[in-house]
C-alpha cells in the first residue's frame, strides 16, 4: 500500500511502468524528457530515458527550474485523477491529463522557464504521461 | 441520417470562470446551415482482423474512384463541393495517372512494418573490415543514398500535383519518401561508423534521366520503378547475400521489405495505366528505349560495378575474378527480371531490348 | 537469385575512386538512444555549410565528381533559410513515435451518438482531412527545393509528411466508422491554409504552417481529446496532438536559429507573422474563432449536444484563449516576442478581451 502523495508512491507506478511493455501504448514510444509533479506543497522530479521511467526523486530547487514542464493542479484534483484511475483501471474520459489541462483555465502544465517549446513537451510526449499515471492502477493507494 | 437513438454521453466538465460570464459581444447566432449536408450518412465501417484498414473505407460512394476527378480543390472524396473554393494546381486528375488497385494496403503495410535504425540495428555488430572492402562498402552505401535521394526528390516533385481524388496514391507515396529518407539514414550510419566514410557521388545518369522526366507522373514511374527500381532490388539482394555482419543484414533485408512494396506500387500503377489509356503502352516502349541506353551506360560507367564486385569477391583481388563474375549474374538476373516484367505489363522488350543490356543475359 | 557460373576470367577494374572518397576513418559510435543522426554528424559530416554549393545531389560529405549532372536546382541553399539546431532530435523522435491508425485506435469503443454530435464530429473530421491535405503536399514541395546539405531538418519534413498521411487517414476513418459520413468540405483550405500553398520563402511557409496554422489545428486536437466521447477519439486526437506538436517546434526552432543568424531578415518574418494573425487568430479563417462552421460543431461538442451550444460556445472561447496565449509564447520563445509589447500585434488586446 503505497500513500498519494509520495516519493514512494510515485516510484511504486515507475516499477510497474517500466515492468510491463504492456502498458506502453501505441503512439507512445521513446520519449527524453525530465519534468515534475507539484502535489500538496510537494515536489517529484521525474526522468525519461526512452522507453522507460529512468527516475523519479525529490528535486533540488534547481532541478526544478530546470524541468521542462510542471504538472501542478490542486491536490483535490490530483485526488480525483488518483482515484478514477484506481476505481477504473485507466482514466476515463474526464480525467485524462489533456481533460483536466483544457478544463482548467491556465492548464496544469507550465514550463518554469517560460519556454513554450519545452512546454509543448507535455504535448509530444502526453501518451507517455498518461500511461503513466494509468499504471498507477496498479499501486493499491491510500490517499494522505 | 443517424437515427440510432442517443445514449448518455461525456460531456466536458464545466470550466472556471466561463458559467455566469457576460454575453459576449459580436458572437453570431449559430446558423446550423452545415447540418444534413453529406453525400451519404449512415456509414459504419468496423475494424476486421488487421484492425481499421484505409481499404475497408471503400464503400457506398466512398469507394467510387472514378476514372477522372475533375475537382481541383482539397475536396475529401466523398465530401461535399463547396461552390468558390478557388482551384489548385492538382494537374494530375485521371486516375490512370497515378492509380495502383494495391496503394491503400501498401499504405497500411508500411506503417505496420516500420523499423527504426538508431536502435533496431545492432549496430555493434559492426567489426573492422579490409580497407578495399570497407571502401567498396561505402561507396556501394553512397551510391544507394543517391538513388534514394532521387526517388525523394521526384515524388516530391509530383506528389502535390496529384490530386485527392486518388488520395491513397498519396498516402502511399508518403510513405515511400519516408522509406527513402531511413534508408539514407541507415546508410550515412553504415557509412561513418565503421572507419570509412562516404564515397564518390555518382555522376548520376539514370539519377538524372528520372529528375528530367517531366510528361507525367507515370514517366517517372517508369524510370524509377521499372528500370532503376528493378535493379536497385537485384543489387540489395547481393548485397544481403554478401553482408558482413548483422547490421549490414538488417539494414539491406529491411530495404528490401520496403522497396518490394515501391516496386509493387510501381509495378501495378504501370499496369493501369497501359490497360486503362490507349497509346500508353506504345508511349512506354518509347520510353524504356531511351531508358535502357541510359541504363546500360550507368551500368558500365558506374563505380557501382567495381564496388559491388569487391564485396562480392571480398576484396580488389577477388572482386576482379568471382566477385565480377557475381556482378554480372547480378546484372543478368536484373535484365531477365526487366524483361520478364515489361513482358507482363504488355510492354515486351525482348525483341527490342537495347545491345549493350541484351549483352548482360548471356551471364 | 540463381547460382553465380564460375568462371576464371580476370577483370579490369577501375579503383580510382577510392582516392575521390569523402574524409575516411570515421567511427561514430551510438550513444545513449542509439546511434542517432546527432552521433554520425562528426567529422567534416558535420559541417553545415552556411551556403551550398551543392547541385548535384550527393550526400553532404561526399566527395564530389567534377563531371556530375547538376540536377539539383534547389532553391533553398541557405543555412538560415531551414535550418534548426534540433533537427536530428525531432525527426529521430518522429521514427520513435510512429503509430498506427488501424491498430492503435480502439475502434470498438465507438458507439453510437446522437444526431446532432455525430454530425459535428463528422463536420470536424472532414475540415481536418482537408487541412492535413495542405499540410502533407506543402512541406513534401520544399524537400525538393531543398539541397540535400540539410539533410537534416529535410527528414523531419518528409517525418511531417508522414504524420500528415496517417491523420488524414484517421479522421477519414473516424468519419466512416460510426454511422454517419463526410460532410461538406470546408473550403477554408483555401482561406485559412491557403497563403501557405503561396509561400515563394520556406521560412515564409514554415511561419504560417508550423506556428499558425498547425499551432491553432494542434489546440483543436486537444480540444478532441478533451470533448472526445470514447476511448478511440480520445486517442486519435491525443495522437495526432503529438505528432502536430512535433511540427510545430519545428516552426519553433527554425525562426528561433533564423532569428540569430539572419537579422536582416526580422522585419521580413514581422511581416509574415502579421499576416498570420490578421489571417488565422481572428475572423472566419480561424476555425477555432467566433464564425467559422467547424466553431459551430466544436460548441457543440464541448457542450455535449446542440442544447448545450452556448455553454460549449463559452467552453471553446476559453479555450480560444488558450490558443492565443500559446501562440504568443511560441513566437517569443522564437525570438520575436517584442511584437506583443510594442503595440505592433493586436493579439494581446484578442487574449485580454476574450471573456
Amino acid at each position: 500500500m503505497a500513500v498519494f502523495p509520495s516519493l514512494d508512491w510515485f516510484q511504486k507506478v515507475r516499477d510497474v511502468y517500466n515492468s510491463d511493455g504492456t502498458l506502453h501504448k501505441g503512439g507512445g514510444g521513446a520519449c527524453h524528457t525530465t519534468a515534475a509533479f507539484k502535489v500538496d506543497g510537494q515536489s517529484y522530479l521525474i526522468v525519461f530515458e526512452g522507453l522507460k521511467c529512468a527516475d523519479i526523486r525529490t528535486p533540488t530547487s534547481a532541478e526544478l527550474d530546470e524541468a521542462d514542464f510542471v504538472i501542478e493542479m490542486p491536490f483535490d484534483l490530483w485526488k480525483a485523477m488518483v482515484a478514477n484511475v484506481q476505481s477504473h483501471g485507466k482514466a476515463d474520459l474526464q480525467y485524462t491529463l489533456n481533460s483536466l489541462d483544457l478544463q482548467q483555465e491556465e492548464g496544469i502544465a507550465h514550463s518554469p522557464a517560460d519556454d513554450q517549446y519545452r512546454q509543448d513537451l507535455f504535448y509530444r510526449y502526453n501518451q507517455n504521461f498518461q500511461d503513466f499515471f494509468d499504471a498507477s492502477a496498479r499501486v493499491k493507494t491510500t490517499f494522505a | 441520417m443517424a437515427t440510432k437513438p442517443s445514449k448518455g454521453m461525456a460531456v466536458p466538465a464545466a470550466m472556471p470562470d466561463s458559467s455566469g460570464a457576460k454575453a459576449v459581444e459580436g458572437v453570431p447566432v449559430p446558423t446550423f446551415e452545415w447540418m444534413g449536408l453529406s453525400a451519404e450518412w449512415g456509414t459504419r465501417i468496423k475494424p476486421g482482423e488487421h484492425g481499421l484498414r484505409l481499404s475497408d473505407l471503400n464503400v457506398g460512394i466512398y469507394g467510387e474512384v472514378p476514372e477522372v476527378w475533375e475537382d481541383q480543390t482539397r475536396r475529401p472524396r466523398g465530401a461535399l463541393p463547396r461552390p468558390g473554393v478557388p482551384p489548385l494546381p492538382y494537374n494530375l486528375r485521371h486516375k490512370h495517372q497515378m492509380w495502383a488497385e494495391s496503394a491503400a494496403n501498401l499504405y497500411e503495410e508500411a506503417i505496420q512494418r516500420r523499423w527504426i535504425p538508431a536502435t533496431d540495428v545492432p549496430w555493434a555488430s559492426l567489426k573492422p573490415l579490409p580497407d578495399d572492402v570497407e571502401r567498396a562498402v561505402c561507396q556501394v552505401c553512397t551510391e544507394l543514398m543517391q538513388y534514394a535521394n532521387t526517388e525523394i526528390e521526384i515524388i516530391t516533385y509530383w506528389q502535390d500535383q496529384m490530386s485527392y481524388g486518388y488520395y491513397e496514391v498519396k498516402q502511399f507515396l508518403a510513405t515511400a519518401t519516408f522509406d527513402c529518407a531511413r534508408l539514407i539514414e541507415a546508410l550515412r550510419k553504415r557509412a561513418l561508423s565503421n572507419g570509412g566514410g562516404l564515397g564518390q557521388e555518382s555522376r548520376g545518369l539514370v539519377n538524372r534521366m528520372i529528375l528530367e522526366s517531366r510528361g507525367g507522373w507515370t514517366e517517372s514511374a517508369v524510370y524509377l520503378y521499372l528500370v532503376r527500381g528493378t535493379y536497385m532490388m537485384q543489387v540489395l539482394k547481393g548485397l544481403l547475400n554478401a553482408a558482413h555482419n548483422d547490421a549490414e543484414r538488417m539494414i539491406y533485408g529491411k530495404a528490401i521489405e520496403d522497396w518490394s512494396r515501391h516496386l509493387t506500387y510501381g509495378y501495378d500503377h504501370l499496369k493501369y495505366s497501359i490497360s486503362h489509356q490507349a497509346g500508353q503502352a506504345d508511349i512506354l516502349q518509347t520510353l524504356l528505349g531511351l531508358g535502357e541506353v541510359m541504363m546500360a551506360a550507368e551500368l558500365q560507367e558506374s563505380t557501382m560495378r567495381p564496388a559491388l564486385a569487391f564485396i562480392f569477391g571480398s576484396g580488389i583481388k577477388g572482386g576482379r575474378t568471382i566477385g565480377m563474375e557475381t556482378y554480372l549474374h547480378l546484372v543478368g538476373d536484373f535484365v531477365r527480371n526487366y524483361v520478364a516484367i515489361c513482358d507482363w505489363l504488355g510492354v515486351p522488350r525482348a525483341e527490342m531490348l537495347h545491345p549493350l543490356l541484351k549483352k548482360y543475359l548471356e551471364y | 537469385m540463381s547460382e553465380a557460373p564460375v568462371k576464371q576470367q580476370e577483370y579490369e577494374l577501375d579503383t580510382s575512386w577510392m582516392q575521390h572518397m569523402g574524409e575516411w576513418g570515421m567511427r561514430a559510435e551510438p550513444g545513449k538512444r542509439g546511434l542517432t543522426l546527432t552521433e554520425i554528424q562528426i567529422g567534416s559530416y558535420g559541417d553545415i555549410p552556411e551556403i551550398s554549393k551543392n547541385m548535384s545531389g550527393r550526400p553532404r560529405g561526399a566527395g564530389e565528381r567534377a563531371d556530375a549532372y547538376r540536377v539539383g536546382a534547389y532553391g533553398v541553399r541557405a543555412k538560415s533559410e531551414i535550418w534548426l539546431q534540433n533537427a536530428t532530435f525531432l525527426y529521430e523522435e518522429a521514427l520513435q513515435r510512429q503509430w498506427s491508425s488501424a491498430t492503435d485506435v480502439p475502434w470498438h469503443t465507438i458507439e453510437a451518438l446522437p444526431d446532432a454530435v455525430e454530425e459535428a464530429e463528422c463536420l470536424l473530421c472532414t475540415f481536418f482531412n482537408e487541412v492535413e491535405f495542405v499540410a502533407g503536399d506543402v512541406p513534401a514541395r520544399w524537400v525538393a527545393n531543398t539541397t540535400p546539405d540539410f539533410l537534416e531538418p529535410r527528414h523531419v519534413l518528409l517525418a511531417q509528411v508522414m504524420d500528415e498521411s496517417r491523420h488524414m487517414d484517421v479522421f477519414r476513418k473516424r468519419a466512416l466508422a460510426n454511422g454517419g459520413g463526410l460532410m461538406r468540405m470546408s473550403g477554408a483550405t483555401s482561406g485559412f491554409v491557403g497563403s501557405i500553398d503561396l509561400a515563394r520563402d520556406f521560412t515564409e511557409m514554415s511561419t504560417r504552417l508550423h506556428i499558425s496554422g498547425e499551432g491553432a489545428v494542434l489546440t483543436m486536437f486537444r480540444m478532441g481529446e478533451l470533448f472526445g466521447q470514447n476511448e478511440a477519439e480520445k486517442i486519435m486526437y491525443r495522437l495526432c496532438a503529438q505528432d502536430e506538436a512535433r511540427h510545430v517546434a519545428f516552426g519553433v526552432m527554425h525562426l528561433r536559429f533564423l532569428s540569430e543568424t539572419a537579422p536582416e531578415r526580422r522585419e521580413e518574418i514581422e511581416f509574415y507573422l502579421d499576416e498570420a494573425e490578421a489571417q488565422i487568430l481572428s475572423g472566419v479563417q480561424n476555425p477555432a474563432g467566433t464564425q467559422a462552421e467547424t466553431a459551430e460543431a466544436l460548441a457543440i461538442l464541448l457542450g455535449g449536444g446542440k442544447e448545450h451550444y452556448d455553454e460549449g460556445h463559452k467552453k471553446l472561447l476559453v479555450i480560444r484563449r488558450r490558443q492565443l496565449k500559446e501562440y504568443m509564447q511560441r513566437v517569443k520563445t522564437a525570438g520575436f516576442g517584442a511584437r506583443f509589447e510594442n503595440g505592433r500585434s493586436t493579439v494581446p488586446q484578442q487574449y485580454e478581451s476574450a471573456i
